[in-house]
């Protein structure tokens, strides 16, 4: 009879705690609710990043044929169209063939592209330095194809699709500002039914010294695949 | 014989259609005035991450199916796709509204439905303007993280 009382008493207090451990799991639940909600909003937008009039950083990263590549190595450049972009996302493809034609049509007035490839190999293994070197041969890119293996430029630079472009104005005094972020034209699917070269129509501006009449501009694009922290 | 149009007429009850709207439609949803919370997200089929967490959508959209929640799904494909995005639809099954944002130019209407959001997918917004609730996110949601903001905001 005791022992039966023990056991009763012993199944009680197990009950109790495994309800107890029920009740700490749940609040726990409700807390973590509330901090991972405070974890997306604290992602949510970087406010950091460069703006239209910011001065840009330099960087040296390795180009896909082994050397590495700075803007301060071009010494007769005005400027440059430094454009993120990478191997797969489908909207960064359909625009490959006109970043190459900016490049043609701009490097001989002194705006060249540089393409960074901003993408965590991880996240995306097609990403990956080879694949960038062996797509950069088979498109034959007539400009640096760099890998931002860090991604410290794209953040620096507050990139967060592919393809994104920053065109940099060279200042006097040798500082890169920033008077272009955006887009390159107004319709990724039909490059023939394209209206307005919102790229174009900001160098042709710079160009001609006259103030950038839209300096920003936005598109859909493939979210930058970030390493995971 | 009778069987056979049953069952046609169950798979085509539940096929759900792709809604090709301008931009004016989302903006009209965007201000309803219901009290309800609204799940907007934007995907594509060629956007591998949103492909990733549609199933989370999906799952909220049927887990609250008998509440106010209304999960839309925004397809950014080029109306072109339509197709694509319809077949896509039908093989995985999608329960939730889908609509095609038919615009060319991100560039006309972005700023005016948030200007916080870059124009890089998956995005998403919530709102159940009745109760002056917003929230918009840019980024890829884990299943745990969209629930969350679920039970946050669920009237």
């Amino acid at each position: 009879m005791k022992k039966t009382n023990l056991l009763l008493l012993c199944t009680y207090c197990l009950l109790l705690l495994g309800c107890d451990q029920g009740v700490v799991t749940n609040a726990e639940a409700v807390i973590s609710a509330d901090s991972l909600i405070s974890a997306v909003a604290g992602s949510t937008i970087s406010d950091s990043g460069y703006k239209v009039g910011d001065t840009a950083t330099d960087f040296k990263l390795k180009n896909v044929d082994g050397k590495m590549v700075s803007m301060a190595d071009y010494k007769d450049a005005k400027g440059f169209i430094v454009t993120f972009t990478c191997n797969t996302c489908p909207y960064a493809v359909a625009y490959e063939d006109r970043i190459i034609a900016l490049h043609n049509k701009y490097a001989p007035k002194g705006y060249p592209v540089i393409a960074i490839n901003p993408n965590d190999v991880n996240e995306s293994w097609k990403d990956s330095y080879l694949h960038m070197q062996q797509r950069a041969k088979r498109k034959n890119f007539p400009f640096p194809y760099l890998h931002d293996e860090t991604q410290e430029i794209a953040r620096a630079y507050g990139a967060t699709r592919t393809p994104h472009l920053y065109i940099v104005q060279k200042q006097q005094d040798g500082k890169l500002k920033v008077a272009y972020i955006g887009t390159i034209d107004d319709n990724y699917r039909e490059p023939q039914q394209v209206q307005k070269k919102y790229a174009e129509a900001a160098l042709d501006e710079l160009i001609a010294n006259k103030p950038v009449s839209q300096a920003t501009t936005k598109a859909i694009g493939c979210t930058i695949k970030w390493r995971e922290s | 014989m009778v069987a056979t149009l049953l069952c046609f007429t169950c798979f085509y009850a539940q096929a759900q259609q792709v809604k090709v709207i301008k931009f004016d439609e989302l903006q009209k949803l965007r201000k309803s005035n219901t009290d309800t919370l609204y799940v907007v997200n934007f995907w594509a089929t060629w956007c591998g991450p949103c492909i990733k967490e549609l199933p989370y959508f999906e799952a909220v959209n049927k887990q609250y199916k008998d509440q106010p929640v209304r999960v839309v799904l925004v397809s950014m494909d080029a109306v072109q796709d339509l197709k694509k995005v319809k077949a896509f639809m039908q093989k995985r099954k999608l329960a939730s509204d889908v609509w095609l944002l038919n615009e060319t130019d991100a560039n006309t209407w972005i700023d005016k439905l948030e200007p916080k959001w870059s124009g890089a997918i998956p995005a998403t917004m919530l709102f159940n303007n009745k109760r002056k609730q917003y929230y918009f996110v840019e980024k890829e949601l884990k299943a745990n993280e969209l629930q969350a903001l679920i039970k946050r905001f669920k009237p």
